[in-house]
C-alpha cells in the first residue's frame, strides 16, 4: 500500500501546485516530494523483492535506479528553483508540477513488474517531460517538444507492438498483466521468431527513451532545448528508464535460444551509437548537444557491455550509475554557464575560468569523470568491458571501440578546455554576466566526488544490488 | 464478415500509397476508424459491455469523427492541400506498399500460431509498415501525423487480435490514442507550421 500512497500523494502535490500557483507553496511541496521520494527509496531498500499492489516489485535493479533518482531529486529541484526564478506563476507551477510527475512516473517504471504497467509509465514519462521541454515557449522548444513527443510516441507504439507479440506468446486467459514472473516460464516453449520480433520492437521502441541508436536523435534535440535541470534528468534517470525496459526484456529472453541474436543487436547498436557520437562530437558547435552526444556514447557502451556479457553485465550497471551522477552534474553546471556566458554556442564561449572559477572546475572535473579518465569510477567500468571483450576474443570490436572512444575524448577535451581557458572564437557580446553564487556548485562537486569514490571503493550494498540484478547471468 | 472488413481495411492502406490530396488521406483515416469499429463489433464477442462501449467510443467518436475533424482544421488553417512536391512519387510508393503487403504475408506464415488469426496478423503488420512508409517517404508534418495515426491503427488491430483474451491491453491502446494522438493533433498540429517541412532549427 505504500506504493499506492506514494503515487497518490505525488499526484495530489502536483495538482495542488497547478491549481494554487503560489511560489512558496510550490517550493515547499517540491521539497516535500523530494523528501517523500527519498523516504520511499529507503522503504524499498528495506523491502527488497517484495511485491505491492500486485503490479510493483522492489527488485534490485529497480531499487538501484530508484536510488539514483532519489539522490538526484534534491539538486534537480534546487536548480529548477533557480532556473524558474523569473518565470510567471503559471509557467513556474507547470514546470514544478510536471517535474514531480516525471519523477513519479520514472519511479513507477523502475518498480513495474509487468510489461504493460512498465509501458504505461514509460508513456506517461513522455507526456510529463514534454511539458518540461516546452518550458521556454519559443520556436526551438516547440520543435524539440514536437520531435520528442512524435518520435517517442511512434517508438512507444512499436514497443507496445513488441509487448503484444509477447501476448501472442502467452495466449492464455490470465495474460492481462504480462508480468515478468509469469512470462519467464513460457519463453522456452515459444517460436524463436516471435521472440526475435518482440525483442526488436521493444528494443527500437524503448531506445527512444534510452537515447540509443537508431532512435537517438529525439533525445539529442530535447537535451539542447530543455532547461538544464530537466536535461540532467532526461540524460540520466529517463535514459535509465529506457535501459531498464530493454534490460527487463533481455533478461526475460536470455534463457531462450535468441540470446546470441540479442547480443549481436546490442553490440551493433552500441558500436553505431559510438560511431555517431564520435562523428557529431568532432564537429559539435553547441555545448549541450555535445553533452547529449556524450550520453549517446555512454549508452552505446552500456549496450556493448550487455551484448558482450560476462563482466560486461556488471560494467553496464556501473556505467548507468556513474554516468547518471557525472552527467547530471555537468548539466546542472550548464544552467550556471548560461547565466555567465549567455550562450551555449561553443564559438561564443571562452575564459570561463576567469569569469566563474568554481564552474570551470566543475567542467574540468566533469570532463575527467565522464571521459573515464582515472580517478573516475567510469574508468573501472570501461576496463571491465575491455576485459570482457578480450575474454570473448572480440578483438575487432575492441579496436573499433577504443578508436571511437579516443575520437570522443579528443573532441570533448579540446572543447571543454577551449571554454575554460581560451578566448571566444567569434566577436560575441554576451552582455554583463549575472552573479552566480559558487555555493550552487556544491551539489555538482558532491556528485562528481561520488564518481571518483567508485574508482577506489564500491560500497558493498551497491555491489550487492548490481549482483542481484544480474544474478541470472552469473555462473 | 470480419475477414471482409479486414480485407477492406487492407485496401485502404494500398490506397494511401496512391493519393496525393490530404483530404483523401483524412477520408481514409475516417474510413479506417469506421472499419475498426465494425471489426471490433464482430470480433470481440466475449468482451464485457463496458469495454465494448469504450471501444465503440474510441473507434466511432475519436478515430472516425474527432481525429478527421482536427486534421481538417489543420489543413484549413495551413492552406496546404497536397503532399510535398518532393515526396516520393505515388508509383514507387505503390510498389513499396505492395512489397510491404507481401512481406507481411510471408512473415505471418512464418509465425503461424494457434492463437493468431493469420489475416489479422498480416493486415496489422501491413498497417504498421504503411505507417512507417508514410513517415519516412513524406516530408510534411501533417503527412507524418497521418503516418502516426496509421501506426495507431496497427496497434489497435494487433490488440484486437488478442482482444478476447486481453481486454486490458486494448484499453491501454485506447489510452495511447486518446492521450498522445489527440494531444499531438491539438497541441502541435495547430501550433507548428504544417505547410513547411522546415523543422531544422535544431541541427548539428
Amino acid at each position: 500500500m505504500v506504493v499506492l500512497l506514494f503515487f497518490t500523494t505525488a499526484v495530489i502535490m502536483s495538482l495542488l501546485i497547478i491549481l494554487l500557483k503560489r511560489r512558496v507553496l510550490t517550493k515547499i511541496l517540491s521539497l516535500l516530494f523530494a523528501v517523500f521520494l527519498i523516504g520511499f527509496t529507503f522503504y524499498s531498500w528495506q523491502n527488497l523483492n517484495r511485491t505491492e499492489f500486485s503490479y510493483f516489485t522492489f527488485d534490485s535493479a529497480g531499487v538501484l535506479l530508484l536510488s539514483i533518482l532519489a539522490l538526484l531529486s534534491i539538486p534537480t529541484i534546487y536548480h529548477g528553483f533557480i532556473y524558474t526564478v523569473d518565470d510567471d506563476p503559471k509557467k513556474h507551477s507547470i514546470y514544478h508540477a510536471a517535474l514531480i510527475m516525471l519523477m513519479t512516473c520514472m519511479s513507477g517504471a523502475y518498480l513495474a513488474n509487468g510489461m504493460t504497467i512498465l509501458w504505461i509509465f514509460v508513456e506517461a514519462t513522455t507526456l510529463s517531460v514534454a511539458a518540461l521541454i516546452y518550458h521556454d515557449r519559443n520556436d526551438a522548444a516547440l520543435e524539440a517538444t514536437w520531435k520528442y513527443v512524435f518520435i517517442c510516441s511512434t517508438g512507444i507504439a512499436l514497443a507496445y507492438l513488441g509487448i503484444l507479440f509477447l501476448g501472442f506468446v502467452y495466449g492464455r486467459d490470465d495474460a492481462a498483466n504480462l508480468s515478468f514472473d509469469t512470462l519467464v516460464g513460457l519463453i522456452k516453449q515459444v517460436n524463436p521468431l516471435y521472440l526475435k520480433i518482440a525483442f526488436l520492437f521493444v528494443f527500437v521502441g524503448f531506445s527512444t527513451k534510452m537515447g540509443l541508436f537508431p532512435m537517438h536523435t529525439v533525445t539529442i534535440d530535447a537535451h539542447s532545448v530543455a532547461p538544464p535541470p530537466v536535461s540532467a534528468l532526461i540524460s540520466t534517470t529517463l535514459m535509465n528508464v529506457g535501459f531498464l525496459s530493454i534490460f527487463r526484456v533481455y533478461s526475460l529472453f536470455a534463457s531462450s535460444e535468441i540470446l546470441g541474436f540479442m547480443n549481436h543487436v546490442l553490440i551493433l547498436s552500441g558500436v553505431l551509437s559510438l560511431l555517431i557520437a564520435a562523428g557529431y562530437m568532432l564537429k559539435a558547435k553547441h555545448l549541450k548537444r555535445m553533452l547529449a552526444y556524450s550520453s549517446l556514447e555512454n549508452m552505446g557502451l552500456v549496450a556493448i557491455a550487455l551484448g558482450i556479457g560476462g563482466t560486461g553485465y556488471y560494467a553496464a550497471f556501473l556505467i548507468i550509475i556513474l554516468h547518471s551522477l557525472a552527467k547530471s552534474s555537468l548539466f546542472y553546471q550548464m544552467g550556471q554557464l548560461s547565466r555567465i556566458l549567455n550562450t551555449f554556442r561553443l564559438d561564443n564561449c571562452g575564459k570561463y575560468m576567469a569569469l566563474y572559477p568554481a564552474g570551470a572546475l566543475v567542467l574540468i572535473a566533469g570532463l575527467i569523470t565522464i571521459m573515464a579518465i582515472p580517478p573516475s569510477g567510469l574508468f573501472i567500468s570501461e576496463l571491465m568491458i575491455f576485459r570482457a571483450m578480450v575474454n570473448n576474443n572480440q578483438w575487432i570490436a575492441l579496436v573499433i571501440v577504443i578508436l571511437l572512444l579516443s575520437f570522443i575524448l579528443y573532441a570533448m577535451s579540446i572543447r571543454i578546455m577551449h571554454i575554460v581557458y581560451s578566448n571566444p572564437r567569434r566577436d560575441f557580446d554576451p552582455g554583463p554576466p549575472s552573479y552566480v553564487n559558487p555555493v550552487e556548485t556544491v551539489s555538482q562537486f558532491f556528485l562528481l566526488g561520488l564518481v571518483v569514490v567508485f574508482c577506489f571503493y564500491q560500497p558493498w550494498f551497491i555491489a550487492d544490488l548490481i549482483n542481484q540484478s544480474i544474478a541470472i547471468f552469473l555462473p | 464478415m470480419v475477414d471482409y472488413l479486414i480485407i477492406l481495411f487492407a485496401v485502404t492502406l494500398i490506397y494511401f500509397a496512391s493519393v496525393e490530396r490530404l483530404t483523401n488521406y483524412i477520408r481514409l483515416i475516417s474510413l479506417q476508424g469506421l472499419l475498426l469499429f465494425g471489426i471490433a463489433i464482430f470480433e470481440l464477442k466475449e468482451i464485457n459491455t463496458a469495454n465494448m462501449l469504450f471501444i465503440a467510443a474510441e473507434t466511432l467518436f475519436i478515430k472516425t469523427i474527432l481525429v478527421p475533424y482536427l486534421l481538417t482544421r489543420i489543413i484549413k488553417r495551413s492552406g496546404v492541400t497536397k503532399v510535398h512536391r518532393d515526396a516520393m512519387p505515388g508509383f514507387y510508393l505503390l510498389i513499396l506498399s505492395i512489397s510491404a503487403l507481401l512481406f507481411s504475408v510471408i512473415l505471418t506464415q512464418l509465425m503461424h500460431n494457434q492463437y493468431i488469426n493469420s489475416i489479422f496478423m498480416a493486415v496489422a503488420l501491413f498497417t504498421l509498415f504503411t505507417g512507417l512508409l508514410l513517415i519516412v517517404t513524406h516530408r510534411l508534418i501533417i503527412s507524418h501525423l497521418i503516418g502516426f495515426l496509421v501506426i495507431e491503427n496497427a496497434v489497435f488491430l494487433f490488440s484486437m487480435a488478442v482482444g478476447n483474451r486481453m481486454p486490458m491491453l486494448i484499453n491501454i491502446g485506447i489510452l495511447l490514442d486518446i492521450f498522445v494522438g489527440v494531444l499531438i493533433l491539438v497541441f502541435f498540429g495547430l501550433r507548428l507550421k504544417p505547410r513547411t517541412n522546415e523543422l531544422t532549427m535544431l541541427k548539428d
